[in-house]
């Protein structure tokens, strides 16, 4: 059993151009918190329980990497009904900040939701890989996106819609990856563009403009094209009819809370507002590390989790945000190419699922603290303040290595 | 070889997927960062660096003899910042010292929690004094999220209550912003109002400073922002009035049940050394600027507490204004002092019998005994010899009609009429000699105010050399002189004088043993009620001229009576006090 899992190798290969970033950005974030954390005792201070939380994840990826890639491809669906059964715990674990997301032994705290990332994408990847009969492209699309709608629901409920969000998402890149046809994941994405765009008319008529083209050049059946186009066209009319017609008020606010789970809508709006305005102030190089005027004052609430990125735009400024950008721009694009020469399928489907893992929630979280996402409380890989998602990043990080030294 | 070709442009979509949209999101930092850069630094700047006004102490308001009568305490404007009140604040406990609804309170501070407002301070009392604040602060621990704000008012430590000369102050709103033209006021500031405390606005009020403070969003202060140059507040220069404080305390006393007013003045300098308006209305009573409520209740008051009658006050001029009549005969040769007339106690012109107010009569009075004795017959007579507009000139000549320029606002001209307005009023037609005949005593059209009368005696006192009254001993005095013959001067003087000193002078009530007080009486007939009672006069004494006092007394009767005697008292002040 043991051999099974460990494999014997005789030396560390660490791919610098995937890892150098990652700890680039580690050190970056460390030194924003070693400044907001200033003055705090040392068992509050967030600057020193990220090292602390650095250093197991050091230990952590060290140790990952003589773990054979065939293990989480065998056990993949282990993990699975794992991952199921420590989100169903949750429910029946006292509520913890106003959410069922953690499961309490002793005195740790485990957030399941954060390793069910790693483990979902190990279960489509594995699924994706054995399933490839090119007539049942359909059936397994919709076979994937259920095993990623039960947890996203478990996890969405908890509440934790940031999180159920990263679930369904990291299928469609995977989906696509393993020659699922992109028509089939357009199709399945165009529904919630619609609903979403139809709160704005022009967006709405561009919208529909895109779809008839698209329709049109991957020629389905007529019958079809056409039912998929009334159907989009119905979700875009209905969606604000239901929305302001249906829903009562404390509907719609629950529906902007489930968005924001940490607070009410007005405590949203403030977040936002100072965030864009500490953001909109740092300039070209910013205040100077230390020196942001809103963070240090406390106006940004979570700075060190959620907003860390406004901080950094008010302290280094947009060249502080071009720094981000490009180290990430490295990693993502060395992870993709390195899948791109990995024959192994699960391999390579792993692969691309933790990148845009990584992306999506670099995304969503940017976005956010520039207004043009809901607050999801999804926090920026390796530079967020939180032991929970530090340690997963890195784990994928090690997993990633690993399974690039598998096959390269 | 076909996989790896179709892993290569899968890779690349997704590869270009991840940098567009990062292009997306830097376009929008960059939107944010770049174009709208100087709109959110203002924005950061206001939400973290905090302007506090550090309040410039108003000038101090001293008599003459440098005792302060105004002086400055610091209230105390109570509020709560919503998201700092915990659920352990003390309502009840809070409403105990000082008055409101606690669990109304309770339920707005609770709602404003929930807001985006959870940050600002929300005002539960104004005007708190040290005291009350000093309660609060023993056990500030209840109160979490209890804050003082200071505020400047003004306090009063003299006995003399001065209100009309004094004023008082307001807070400037809305309202009051829109009409001044200054833009120096924000809302919020305090202004003079009315008194000397709007007249010399200018120099009590002082220059506030500026500090800027690094605050967070709990309030709390993280000192001197240095990038700005602070600026420390700059006091009001102090005023020294001409007002002496205990003279005006005796005064006030005097006048206090009455309604009318008291004028003193050195007619050698123009100096005001007391003036009361009675009733008048406590400046003390209340902290801070003036309690609109309270406002209300002086405007609505009948007795009209507001009104400043010094100088506002119109009243005809009753006999006190046969001193011009006189002027004027001497003057132009009408009246020589062995011209008599017989005084039978009513005068028949034309179809109307006027009458002297003592109905015996007089018997032969000249220019001498009818001041004396206040005849009226004498004036009837003289009056047809005058010319009307040398009268009126004579009028003009010695101020009436005119502001005296006190350096108090809103004083009134009064109306003397001429042969214009008389045209004007009743037509060239409905008006004759027998208008004029009422005129000379004093009744009629005039309506003059008592320190145009004053201001009268004053260059009857000087012989046409004195200074336009004024209450700040440190303006420039403006001369006023009339040149009269030298004659006239001494014959009005000698006239005064008999009206005091005389065993049968209207005036001998305000007489006082082995002092040269002179004066004249005057009873102006008032329609709606009793007469009112005027005296006017001033006291020589060593051949020193020292003061010059007004005295009406609204519906006070005879000027014989009341006001003489309250000119008495005055003069008897004085003489002691020298």
């Amino acid at each position: 059993m043991i051999k099974k899992i460990y494999k014997k190798s005789d030396e560390l290969i660490i791919r610098w151009r995937i890892i150098l970033p990652a700890l680039l950005l580690v050190t970056f974030s460390l030194i924003i918190l070693r400044y907001t954390s200033l003055g705090m005792p040392f068992v509050t201070s967030s600057f020193y329980k990220q090292l602390i939380w650095f250093f197991f994840g050091s230990l952590l990826f060290y140790l990952f990497q003589n773990i054979r890639v065939q293990f989480f491809q065998e056990y993949a669906y282990h993990f699975y009904l794992i991952i199921i059964f420590c989100l169903v715990t949750t429910y029946f674990m006292p509520i913890i900040s106003g959410s069922h997301r953690w499961i309490k032994i002793g005195l740790i705290n485990f957030q399941p939701s954060e390793i069910g990332k790693v483990f979902l994408i190990f279960t489509i990847s594995r699924f994706l890989s054995e399933n490839q009969l090119k007539s049942e492209q359909i059936k397994n699309l919709i076979f994937v996106l259920l095993l990623a709608f039960i947890p996203a629901m478990l996890v969405f409920f908890q509440p934790d819609f940031g999180t159920s969000i990263v679930y369904l998402f990291v299928v469609l890149p995977m989906a696509f990856w393993s020659g699922i046809r992109s028509y089939y994941i357009f199709s399945i994405i165009a529904p919630i563009i619609s609903t979403l765009a139809a709160f704005q008319l022009q967006i709405f008529s561009f919208w529909m403009l895109v779809l008839i083209i698209i329709i049109f050049i991957n020629q389905p059946k007529l019958k079809i094209g056409v039912l998929q186009f009334i159907f989009n066209i119905s979700c875009g009319i209905l969606s604000p009819y239901i929305w302001s017609n249906f829903l009562y008020q404390h509907h719609r606010d629950r529906i902007s809370t489930l968005l924001d789970p940490m607070s009410d809508p007005q405590g949203a709006g403030y977040q936002i507002i100072q965030s864009i305005t500490a953001i909109g102030s740092g300039g070209l190089w910013g205040k100077g590390i230390g020196l942001g005027t809103q963070t240090q004052l406390r106006y940004l609430p979570v700075r060190d989790t959620d907003f860390i990125i406004s901080v950094i735009g008010e302290e280094k400024g947009i060249f502080g945000i071009l720094i981000i950008l490009f180290l990430f721009s490295i990693m993502f694009y060395w992870i993709i190419n390195y899948s791109k020469n990995i024959s192994n399928k699960f391999s390579a489907l792993s692969l691309i699922g933790f990148s845009y893992l990584l992306f999506f929630h670099l995304l969503v979280n940017m976005g956010m603290t520039v207004g043009i996402f809901p607050v999801t409380g999804l926090p920026a890989p390796f530079l967020s303040y939180g032991g929970s998602f530090l340690i997963t990043c890195m784990l994928i990080l090690a997993i990633i290595n690993n399974i690039i030294n598998s096959h390269i | 070889m076909i996989n790896v070709k179709s892993r290569t442009f899968k890779s690349n979509i997704l590869i270009l997927i991840v940098l567009i949209s990062f292009l997306i999101i830097f376009i929008r930092f960059y939107f944010l960062q770049i174009n709208q850069n100087r709109k959110h630094n203002l924005k950061a700047g206001s939400n973290s660096i905090r302007k506090i006004s550090l309040y410039a102490p108003r000038g101090i308001i001293f008599d003459r003899n440098n005792e302060s009568i105004v002086d400055n305490k610091p209230i105390y404007d109570l509020s709560i910042i919503p998201f700092d009140a915990t659920d352990e604040f003390d309502y009840k406990g809070l409403s105990r010292i000082i008055n409101f609804d606690s669990t109304k309170l309770k339920n707005q501070i609770l709602r404003l929690k929930e807001s985006f407002y959870r940050f600002k301070p929300k005002v539960v009392k104004r005007h708190v004094d040290f005291e009350i604040r000093s309660i609060i602060e023993e056990s500030k621990l209840r109160y979490p999220g209890l804050i003082f704000s200071e505020f400047p008012a003004r306090t009063y430590p003299s006995n003399a209550r001065m209100t009309h000369v004094l004023g008082y102050l307001r807070i400037v709103n809305d309202e009051i912003l829109k009409e001044s033209i200054s833009t120096n006021y924000q809302i919020g500031d305090v202004f003079g109002y009315s008194g000397i405390e709007k007249m010399y606005e200018s120099s009590l009020r002082g220059i506030d400073g500026i500090e800027y403070h690094l605050v967070d969003i709990y309030g709390i202060d993280h000192g001197i922002y240095s990038d700005f140059d602070l600026k420390q507040p700059i006091s009001g220069s102090p005023i020294y009035l001409t007002v002496d404080n205990e003279l005006q305390e005796v005064i006030e006393n005097e006048l206090a049940d009455k309604v009318g007013a008291v004028i003193c003045m050195n007619p050698n300098t123009g100096e005001v050394l007391a003036y009361a308006s009675s009733p008048d209305y406590n400046l003390n009573s209340f902290t801070g600027p003036v309690p609109i409520d309270l406002w209300q209740e002086w405007k609505k008051d009948r007795r009209r507490p507001l009104l400043n009658r010094g100088i506002q006050g119109l009243y005809p001029p009753g006999s006190t204004f046969k001193i011009i009549a006189s002027a004027i005969g001497i003057e132009g040769n009408y009246a020589h002092p062995d011209w008599e007339v017989n005084c039978s106690g009513a005068y028949v012109f034309g179809d109307r019998t006027f009458h002297c107010w003592n109905e015996l009569g007089h018997g032969k009075v000249n220019l001498n005994s009818a001041m004396k004795y206040s005849c009226n017959i004498y004036f009837y007579h003289l009056i047809q010899k005058v010319p009307f507009n040398k009268w009126y000139e004579m009028c003009r000549k010695f101020g009436f009609g005119t502001p005296t320029g006190i350096d108090l606002f809103n004083e009134k001209s009064g109306s003397v009429p001429n042969k214009l307005y008389m045209d004007n009023k009743y037509t060239s037609q409905g008006w004759a000699m027998g208008n004029l005949l009422n005129f000379v005593i004093g009744q009629g059209d005039i309506l003059v105010t008592p320190i145009q009368i004053l201001h009268m005696v004053n260059l009857v006192s000087t012989k046409g050399n004195t200074f336009s009254p004024h209450l700040n001993k440190n303006i420039k005095k403006k001369e006023v002189k009339v040149s009269l013959k030298k004659e006239t001067w001494e014959i009005l003087n000698y006239a005064m004088n008999e009206v005091v000193n005389s065993k049968d002078g209207t005036g001998k009530t305000a007489y006082i043993r082995n002092h040269d007080v002179h004066g004249k009486t005057g009873t102006a007939e008032n329609p709606h009620g009793d007469d009112h009672s005027w005296f006017v006069g001033y006291l020589i004494k060593d051949d020193r001229l020292l003061v010059s006092t007004v005295v009406i007394i609204e519906n006070g009767g005879k000027g014989s009576g009341i006001a003489a005697s309250i000119a008495k008292t005055v003069f008897s002040y004085i003489s002691k006090a020298n």
